[in-house]
């Protein structure tokens, strides 16, 4: 008798493949678990509108002080004393307030990658935490941009950057990368931010349909007349369509430009042809890691958020950081490889340096928590579906590419052709500045989450509407229209 | 002497409560001798003309993001290649030329972008005639997902108007009133 052949003959040939149920799919998946509008609206609503707790007082009142002292009290002293307090000096002239900049540049890089490759790729999953990634993108850049003017000291004469008409026809070189970070990072920030503004107006609408007193007024005012005409979202369409095609390139020649930096100087280290794509990838893998680590704290402290946000959405970026991990492994080696091969006796140095010299801990950390450790947890999709297990791989991701950039600058400034003028970095007030950065990017979420909606509740009922179970066969399987 | 009709010269607010039932009175109304014009579908979410059976929406974000983009290469250029002429002192980077072209596309395709995006979003302001707090017609069932006609036609009696909007399925029909939003 042939293996198993009773049991066929005796069951019925049907098979439930992998017990998916209609019940197991709405569970599952938030596209396929609709509720009335009204009643989304009103989870959404009472996020914002619940009167706050002592707890969340007490957040506010700890990352205010911390902002306060960190960011607020040690600028002024910066600017006061001048940058002597800062730990930079010769060799190492570029510290911590630049790995900062380009840190704070790639978390926000996950803010469009989210919203606006996932949108053009129509990837249904994106839909409820656009905003939450592309606030990411906003507050972010608004860190970058601190960062890069504690690094120039006497921040009052940035305005010396802006090409305005002045009597002595003193104007910057716009074909010098200093001009091009400029117009890179502006063009981002401005793009990003009313690219943030354009798709959650309807979600103002809402706010002020449903609203009393100030944030009535409030909301008013930001919904700017919005009702939902054909007109209005025809022109919103467009408007959204044409942003998330544009800001791709602009999001790829934002950090590109802000490789240049480095790899446009012959010094060794970074005078690399595929520092342009390493740091996109590099930008892509911390702002994911990011994205993962917001998504669970607003699914934990943010009331209702356990509706929208769900297991498939961690297992959803748990897939692209492992893809994009491999991504950063692969750019990593590849810049290696070529640098060690060509034998160049300073670069050699510097290779020998990162890996053996005195923060050669800091290299192999690196490696570890942006390569090994993604790998080791993201290949299991039970692991990757877990809030807390993914979001602590998005932490260590964000310490790992902070210390690649660590790397890069200043402790690659250390060793350069000079012997003599080798001198290892320590950083000064540089130390609570970065802290106030994080600390200020944190309580803007904190605060935001009881202002605008979190989730954009149109595009969730959109999706909603877009999806639907359909039997083939004996399977049920999940099938997808395309509504516009 | 005719008797005078009341016509919908301030027009009447239908609120459905799904897609299906507006889309079959745009079609209603169209066969009572209502023009498309004189009809405007209020939703939360973006519903399309062609599930409403409505014609294309005109647009002029793509064109306004089109000037826009010209613009911005246009100053793109000025700065890339008109205004090192312009400085008083003149900068040489080292074996560069004076003017040199991979900087220049930097900034070429920076400024277009930023011109591109600026306008588009400029566009949206324009095209929908933001921000606009008068007082308008509509009702906040609309953000809770119900589907509002609003019909504004000089040349047809109210009462069939009313009659066919309740025929497919309206919950209410009423005068439209403008009201602050």
């Amino acid at each position: 008798m042939a293996y198993g052949k009773k049991e066929t003959e005796n069951k019925p040939a049907v098979y439930e493949h992998h017990g998916h149920t209609e019940e197991h799919f709405r569970e599952k998946h938030l596209m396929l678990d609709p509720l009335p509008r009204g009643q989304m609206n009103d989870m959404v609503m009472e996020a914002m509108t619940e009167k706050p707790s002592w707890k969340y007082w007490l957040t506010v009142f700890v990352l205010a002080s911390i902002v306060a002292y960190c960011l607020v009290y040690s600028w002024i002293r910066l600017i006061a004393e001048g940058v002597g307090i800062a730990g930079v000096n010769r060799p190492s002239y570029w510290g911590i307030f630049l790995v900062n900049t380009v840190f704070w540049i790639g978390i926000s890089h996950a803010g469009t990658f989210i919203s606006a490759i996932l949108r053009v790729f129509k990837a249904e999953f994106r839909r409820p935490f656009t905003r939450v990634a592309e606030l990411m993108t906003t507050f972010g850049l608004v860190q970058a941009g601190f960062s890069i003017f504690m690094h120039m000291g006497r921040v009052w004469l940035a305005y010396w950057l802006m090409p305005y008409p002045n009597q002595r026809m003193l104007w910057p070189n716009f074909h010098s990368p200093l001009s091009w970070d400029l117009l890179a990072i502006t063009t981002y920030l401005l793009s990003s931010t009313m690219y943030l503004f354009l798709p959650l107006i309807p979600d103002l609408a809402m706010a002020r349909d449903k609203t009393t007193g100030w944030r009535k007024n409030f909301y008013r005012i930001l919904a700017l007349g919005f009702r939902g005409t054909e007109g209005e979202w025809t022109h919103l369409r467009n408007a959204m369509n044409i942003f998330a095609f544009a800001i791709i390139p602009v999001m790829f020649s934002v950090h590109t430009i802000v490789s240049w930096d480095f790899a446009a100087a012959t010094r060794p280290g970074w005078n690399s042809t595929i520092f342009g794509p390493y740091f996109v990838i590099g930008a892509l893998h911390s702002g994911m890691g990011a994205a993962v680590v917001v998504l669970a704290a607003v699914r934990k402290f943010v009331k209702n958020m356990d509706y929208f946000i769900r297991a498939e959405h961690f297992d959803a970026i748990g897939k692209l950081m492992l893809i994009i991990s491999m991504g950063w492994a692969y750019f990593f080696f590849n810049d290696y490889m070529v640098q060690w091969y060509g034998g160049d006796k300073w670069t050699k140095q510097l290779l020998h340096f990162h890996e053996a010299g005195p923060l050669g801990w800091m290299w192999f950390a690196m490696l570890i928590v942006n390569i090994a450790i993604p790998w080791a947890i993201l290949w299991n999709s039970k692991w990757r579906s877990t809030p807390w297990l993914v979001s602590t791989v998005g932490i260590l991701i964000n310490v790992g590419m902070w210390f690649e950039r660590y790397i890069i600058i200043p402790i690659s400034l250390t060793i350069n052709r000079m012997p003599f003028t080798w001198r290892m970095y320590t950083p000064g007030i540089e130390i609570p500045l970065g802290i106030g950065t994080l600390t200020l990017f944190i309580l803007l979420y904190v605060i935001f989450a009881k202002l605008i909606p979190m989730i954009p509740v149109w595009e969730v009922q959109e999706g909603q509407m877009a999806h639907q179970l359909k039997k083939f066969g004996r399977e049920t399987v999940v099938t997808v229209s395309e509504l516009e | 002497m005719a008797e005078k009709k009341s016509t919908t010269s301030h027009g009447l607010l239908a609120v459905f409560p799904d897609l299906e039932p507006a889309a079959n009175a745009v079609e209603g109304l169209r066969a009572l001798g209502v023009d498309d014009a004189c009809m405007n579908v209020i939703s939360g979410v973006p519903v399309t003309e062609a599930m409403l059976g409505r014609p294309p929406q005109h647009s002029n974000v793509p064109r306004v993001a089109m000037g826009g983009a010209i613009l911005g290469f246009s100053a793109g250029s000025f700065l890339a290649f008109i205004a090192p002429f312009m400085y008083a002192y003149p900068i040489q980077v080292s074996t560069q030329a004076y003017v040199p072209w991979p900087p220049s596309f930097v900034l070429l395709f920076e400024l277009t972008m930023l011109g591109m995006l600026l306008s588009t979003f400029l566009a949206v302001f324009l095209d929908s005639f933001f921000p606009n707090y008068r007082p308008m017609k509509y009702v906040p069932e609309i953000s809770d997902g119900k589907i509002a006609i609003v019909v504004e036609c000089e040349h047809v009696e109210e009462k069939k108007i009313m009659d066919t909007l309740k025929k497919f399925g309206a919950e209410s029909v009423k005068p439209a009133e403008a009201k602050q939003l």
